[in-house]
């Protein structure tokens, strides 16, 4: 059945009204959560407030899981769901300049998105400079091409790479989100903020 | 007073676990090994997709490209006798043997199928595409036909116009670096050293569209 | 009785269940996950090819994105994806009575000085997101849904150096 556009049960047009009402979802969630301030997010690099690490993994997990249900009950082809490819180096010299960017900002593309949506100056700043981010990227690229290109390593999932099946990394990561969870709660005790 | 067993943190982190001891004890949904249907198969069959030309296989052994991977679908005597640079045997009769199975299914490598003809070539790649397997393709007109082309290519008559001569003068190189019986003669030309692009993973195309680029 | 008092906060399990979903429903409908920097990207794309056409069209990396998408780059799925995002969050800002212009920012620090390091932030990030082929949502958090390999680089990447540096930027937030 799933994914519905790639099995032609709805046309392209639809995937793009479906996105922007996925949109609307996503905005919506990230701000009820409290994604729309960059002092909300920063906190949990402080342990003052753990809520992106909390809302995080439970995302992840919560899809990970509903994406292996759905293909259990053979609702979705997980063979032609996508699977974002994986450029080692840039993967991780990438990862290290979004986290820079992270502290920063306090924000991140998405987040600032919903925090300029309900006025936040801040947030506008922030993604003015996104803008020019992507710019330099752009004019740069013949610099940045041999790091963007090396170590293609195709589209391996955690479990091929791991070599177990898919339910057990599945659980595995679960652990690893409930045990951060915990920590994420001790941290907000043993670091706590007057309101902020 | 059971404030703390009631708190977010416990709910979620039970129900979490409970899902993943659930998903980590069934095993993987196989109840739908074949990933295409037959009309989609049609769909590529019809449009040919999954041919690739002889002179582009020769400009990828020639030029070493990292990413091709040959496969001999004949039987493995015939195999020893000759083969293509670098290819690797896999008699059609074995084809679903598991061993095989990381060679067929991965995202990485082209895989080109050849046999005498390309009839076999044909069939095996209908078999694995219908498994959705992605990244295969069929030498056109297998060995047969390279040995025509690449190998024994045939100067092409005075009035044929330039781009035959052209191709000509490509298999004429390609032939020499393979170690064919054609005897290079003209400079190199233009379309020696143009770059001929590489199959595009056509299989792909609808799934690979996504992420944040 | 304080008909302005802002509304709490979601609970964040809660809240983080309901993202889980909206990302499990965009790889229902569309085989994909979620993301935000694609869409600052065609932007950036359309507005170079408008401003300086022939400029666009030697650099590979403008060309190539263009011509995946038909030369339509707006017209893409995180551009009306992006589109909702901010309609979500204006909506929801509005139901919590949280709609304010503001620059928000530690009473420790100038608002000037956040201005600064909001757009540094933002100028790493854009940079950062196309060098790691996605964000904080299109690479780490869609990627993990996935069990991605990329994904989890890429999530361990960006908090893992987030919190290297809180302690240098500690004076910015607490």
């Amino acid at each position: 059945m799933g994914p519905l556009v790639v099995n032609e049960i709805i046309s392209e047009n639809t995937n793009l009204l479906l996105a922007f009402f996925i949109g609307i979802g996503f905005g919506f969630v990230l701000e009820q959560a409290g994604f729309s301030s960059s002092r909300k997010l920063a906190g949990v690099f402080y342990g003052y407030d753990t809520v992106v690490l909390k809302v995080f993994f439970t995302g992840a997990i919560t899809a990970m899981i509903g994406l292996l249900f759905f293909s259990l009950f053979g609702w979705i082809d997980l063979s032609i769901v996508y699977v974002n490819e994986t450029y080692l180096w840039s993967a991780i010299v990438g990862g290290v300049i979004m986290g820079a960017g992270f502290i920063m900002g306090g924000y991140c593309p998405g987040t600032s998105f919903c925090g300029a949506a309900i006025g936040k100056i801040d947030a506008y700043i922030f993604i003015l400079g996104l803008f020019i981010g992507v710019f330099i990227f752009g004019e740069g690229f013949n610099l940045f091409e041999p790091l963007f290109m090396a170590e293609f390593m195709g589209y391996p999932r955690l479990s091929e790479f791991f070599g177990l099946t898919e339910g057990i990394t599945a659980l595995l990561v679960i652990v690893a989100a409930v045990i951060m969870f915990w920590i994420g709660e001790w941290a907000e005790k043993k670091f706590p903020r007057e309101e902020y | 007073m059971n404030k703390i067993f009631y708190s977010p943190r416990i709910i979620a982190s039970i129900v979490f676990v409970m899902f993943g001891l659930i998903i980590a004890a069934v095993p993987k949904n196989t109840t739908t090994p074949f990933k295409l249907t037959a009309e989609q198969i049609l769909n590529e069959i019809k449009s040919g997709t999954q041919y690739v030309d002889a002179e582009m296989i020769a400009q990828m052994i020639v030029e070493k490209d990292p990413s091709l991977q040959l496969i001999d679908l004949r039987p493995e005597s015939e195999f020893q006798k000759y083969s293509l640079e670098g290819a690797i045997n896999i008699p059609i009769d074995n084809l679903l043997s598991p061993a095989y199975y990381d060679i067929l299914n991965q995202g990485v490598m082209t895989n080109v199928f050849y046999s005498n003809g390309s009839t076999r070539a044909n069939e095996a790649w209908m078999l694995v595409r219908q498994l959705g397997y992605q990244n295969n393709y069929v030498l056109s007109g297998g060995l047969n036909y390279w040995f025509e082309t690449i190998m024994n290519p045939q100067a092409p008559s005075a009035t044929s116009p330039d781009d035959e001569f052209a191709k000509y003068d490509f298999r004429k190189a390609a032939s020499q670096a393979l170690g064919g019986g054609a005897v290079i003669s003209a400079e190199p030309t233009s379309s020696t050293s143009k770059a001929i692009p590489k199959p595009k993973p056509q299989g792909k195309k609808q799934a690979v569209k996504g992420g944040c680029s | 009785m304080e008909t302005v008092k802002k509304t709490k906060y979601m609970n964040p399990y809660l809240a983080g269940v309901l993202l889980g979903l909206v990302v499990l429903s965009a790889n229902f409908v569309s085989g994909r996950g979620l993301g935000a920097s694609g869409a600052v990207k065609s932007a950036v794309i359309t507005s170079v090819e408008t401003i300086a056409p022939i400029h666009a069209e030697k650099s590979k990396f403008y060309s190539s994105y263009s011509k995946a998408h038909d030369g339509k780059p707006m017209h893409s799925w995180l551009v009306y994806q992006m589109l909702g995002v901010i309609v979500g969050g204006f909506a929801s800002g509005a139901i919590s009575n949280r709609l304010t212009w503001k620059v928000e920012h530690n009473p420790g620090i100038t608002s000037r000085k956040r201005m600064i390091f909001a757009l540094a932030g933002g100028v790493l990030f854009g940079l950062g997101s196309q060098l790691g082929r996605g964000c904080t949502s299109g690479s780490a958090l869609s990627g993990m849904a996935v069990l991605s390999l990329g994904g989890f680089i890429t999530m361990a990447a960006i908090f893992g150096t987030a919190f290297m540096l809180a302690y240098f930027f500690r004076k910015l937030w607490i």
